[in-house]
């Protein structure tokens, strides 16, 4: 598998940003991941942290009161929190810590496989380095400075933090009588005129007035004195796009 | 501002996913922001620091407080960068002074403590907004992202707390343990000493921080309003229908320009057509096609039968228009086919005939006679490298017929010293057991055999001597391995004892079978002390117990 963008491209000296990849299996399908970048993660860590500090406070209020077994038994849950919390989390549930799962974040391999037990243990070991010399500066700066946003531990273990894809909703479109579009349309062609339906309660009529009259001589809608006709023509090819149901 | 010069995919994102496209931006001209913001804040810093010398909290405060003074200058790179090229520095710096200009008192003053600042800093600096336009504005683009725009503030301010921490850690670290003994002693003594350069080093790390963060903040924020507006204003979608019409319409022009050649075309392929048979047409009117055709509209090459014809043909250049040319890839393609495995150069050394030159102007005769003597040179020269490769084998034949004699001739020795496996022990039941009509196994025999001699000699000597001989025989098959057979005759088995060297084995067995043979054949009763050497030597000679 490869990154694309991490490859020299021949055709395109400036590829266009994105905070997207596409990667390709072997079986030629492209995945798109989205890297999540520091803000997101360190508020996820935030939140990871939290949990297990009230975790731990009630613990150790509740175990102070078996004297030393329960010191004893506090320390074993400090050892089990401190290094077991990320990784177990982390591989039994499908690269999720809680922070994570509330942040719509998860830990993959940077092939796009789930995470497994080897890459979490490396890239939650090497937080010892990230957290150099003082609040996870090491892992701050280098999650920055890299194009698909990794700490070091990350770089180590070869892991990478991505946004969880949610699954798509279907969003009403605007309400029109179907036209069948008078030319065939290519593919990205119809996701703009669906998008278009689709977010028309997002836009402002002159808005969209405006953004009909590109397409108006192209796709041939009828003029007419009401300015707001070619905006309903789009919606009903929208419509006959998205089929009847 | 055109939509297709975007140099980042325009596309609605979630807020976080904004956030981070800002972050790439600042990567992608990382030194163009980090040296014009370096270049702008220090020497700021430095002045207020020489200014307000004593005061080192308000050096940091008023550091901080300019901090929307020094954020124009990213956004002015950014948004430049954006859709287009990026400014050159010294551009950047010389259109500063004027992005600084409008609205600097708002925004150090009443908008200073504002959270969302990063992302309605546009507003006023790119649409140059104000006044209550400005507010509405803002009113507009905050119903949706404003709040991760005040959590991108919130985390940026700790994120600087914690670089600027780190930086102070990391310098701490640094210094070696004798010296901080040193310096907190001197600290403690004199807390109003000469200690004001340490503490601007720590303000200074501050201003280092900034370079870092600054920047990125800027562009985060940037990359916000950018998500914004393409939310409010559907910019993918103005996108995709622009690229719609230019290929519809694109198209319809390159038809409409297709039916205008046509026209133009007929008369200027009657010319070409003449133009084909010199011989009839005078040289002035074949001049004149190339000015009239370029008097018309050019033709594009597909349109034009006889380009058609070029075209068709496989050697002639393709694709001239894109990157990855034909002839580009001709080459890449003889390149490949030059290398192993396709090619396999090796270099074959020998003596030729130099080519003679074309222009050397030599008399025939001369010419003849030294190509001759060339030849037989060559020819001498190259009978020599046969024979060398001729010898070479020979040599190489002999090292190994040499390598093989040596072995055999010293195969001897070559036994001695490369192992033998070694000779497997008799198995039991290969032992003969008896010899002489005589029991020899070890079991046969009693436990301790020079006590059952010695008390069977008072009743018959003839068995005690047949006992202790035939125990000897016994442990000279099993303790010394030898390889006795039924038809070995006394002498013979005194023999094989002399082979193992061992003289009071020998002695005895020689004392022994002497009696022995005395009383079996001779019926000659052994002398009593006999009794006595024979018990004794056996203990000594066997004493370890049977088997041992």
């Amino acid at each position: 598998m490869s990154l694309s963008h991490a490859e020299p491209g021949i055709a395109a000296p400036l590829v266009l940003l994105d905070t997207r990849v596409r990667m390709e299996t072997p079986e030629g399908i492209d995945l798109i991941l989205r890297p999540a970048g520091l803000l997101p993660r360190s508020v996820a860590f935030g939140i990871d942290l939290m949990i297990r500090g009230v975790l731990l406070g009630v613990l150790f209020f509740v175990l102070g009161t078996l004297g030393d077994f329960g010191t004893g038994l506090f320390m074993l849950a400090l050892f089990l929190g401190t290094w077991g919390y990320m990784v177990l989390f982390e591989v039994l549930h499908q690269g999720r810590t809680p922070g994570k799962q509330i942040m719509g974040l998860r830990v993959i391999h940077d092939d796009g496989t789930p995470i497994g037990w080897s890459a979490s243990v490396l890239r939650n070991l090497l937080r010892f380095v990230d957290m150099l010399p003082f609040g996870y500066c090491v892992g701050g700066f280098t999650c920055l400075q890299h194009p698909l946003f990794k700490r070091l531990g990350d770089l180590a273990a070869g892991t990478l933090v991505i946004y969880r894809d949610l699954p798509p909703q279907r969003s009403s479109l605007a309400e029109a009588t179907a036209v069948s579009p008078p030319l065939p349309l290519l593919l990205e062609e119809q996701r703009a005129i669906q998008a278009f339906a689709e977010r028309h309660d997002t836009l402002s009529p002159a808005r969209a007035q405006e953004l009909a009259a590109i397409v108006t001589q192209p796709l041939q809608l009828a003029t007419s004195p009401d300015p707001h006709y070619p905006v309903q023509q789009l919606h009903g090819i929208a419509r006959s796009l998205a089929g009847s149901s | 501002m055109r939509l297709t010069d975007a140099s980042v995919v325009i596309r609605p994102r979630t807020s976080w996913e904004a956030i981070d496209l800002g972050v790439l931006l600042a990567q992608r001209h990382r030194a163009l922001l980090m040296t014009s913001w370096a270049i702008v804040t220090l020497p700021v810093f430095a002045l207020i620091t020489l200014l307000l010398w004593d005061y080192l909290s308000v050096v940091v405060l008023v550091f901080w407080w300019l901090k929307p003074a020094y954020e124009r200058l990213p956004l002015l790179i950014l948004s430049q960068a954006l859709f287009g090229s990026a400014p050159s520095l010294r551009q950047a710096l010389k259109s500063f002074p004027s992005a600084l200009k409008p609205q600097l008192i708002a925004s150090l003053t009443w908008r200073r403590l504002s959270l969302s600042r990063s992302f309605y800093q546009p507003v006023q600096q790119l649409e140059g907004l104000d006044g209550l336009p400005r507010a509405q504005r803002i009113a507009v683009l905050g119903q949706k992202d404003s709040r991760a725009a005040r959590l991108l503030t919130a985390l940026g301010s700790t994120l600087e707390l914690t670089f600027w921490i780190g930086l102070m850690v990391l310098f701490y670290a640094m210094i070696p343990p004798q010296i901080e003994a040193d310096w907190s002693w001197r600290s403690l003594l004199d807390i109003e000493g000469e200690w004001n350069w340490l503490e601007h080093l720590t303000n200074g790390f501050y201003a280092l921080v900034l370079i870092v963060w600054g920047p990125v903040y800027v562009s985060c924020g940037f990359a916000l309003y950018l998500n914004r507006r393409t939310a409010l204003e559907a910019w993918d979608i103005e996108l995709g229908f622009r690229k719609l019409r230019q290929r519809v319409m694109g198209s319809a022009v390159a038809l409409l320009l297709g039916g205008c050649l046509a026209l133009t075309l007929l008369p200027s392929s009657a010319l070409a057509e003449s133009a084909l048979n010199p011989s009839m047409t005078d040289p002035s009117m074949a001049d004149e096609i190339p000015s009239e055709s370029g008097n018309s509209c050019p033709l594009p090459p597909l349109d034009n039968p006889q380009t058609d014809e070029n075209v068709a043909s496989p050697d002639s250049p393709r694709l001239r228009n894109q990157l990855l040319t034909s002839q580009a890839s001709q080459d890449a393609i003889h390149s490949v086919l030059e290398q192993p495995p396709f090619k396999n150069p090796k270099p074959v050394s020998g003596w030729r005939i130099a080519q003679p030159k074309q222009d050397a102007s030599h008399d025939a005769r001369s010419a003849e006679t030294l190509t001759w003597l060339a030849r037989l040179i060559v020819g001498l020269l190259n009978v020599g490298k046969t024979l060398s490769t001729l010898f070479g084998a020979l040599l190489w034949t002999l090292v190994g017929l040499t390598v093989a004699w040596v072995i055999w001739r010293y195969r001897v020795w070559f036994a001695t010293f490369v192992g033998k496996s070694t000779p497997k022990a008799i198995a039991p039941q290969d032992l003969p057991q008896q010899l002489f009509g005589l029991q020899v196994r070890a079991e046969s025999l009693p436990a301790d055999v020079a006590d059952a001699a010695e008390r069977l000699w008072q009743q018959s000597p003839r068995e005690a001597l047949s006992l202790l001989y035939r125990a000897l025989l016994s442990r000279l098959l099993t303790d010394y391995q030898l390889p006795l057979r039924s038809a070995d005759t006394e002498v013979q088995i005194l023999a094989r004892i002399a082979e193992l060297k061992q003289p009071s084995l020998d002695d005895f067995s020689h004392e022994l079978t002497r009696h022995w043979q005395n009383l079996a054949y001779g019926h000659q009763m052994p002398p009593d002390q006999a009794r006595q050497t024979l018990c004794a030597d056996w203990r000594k000679l066997f004493a370890q117990g049977p088997g041992a």
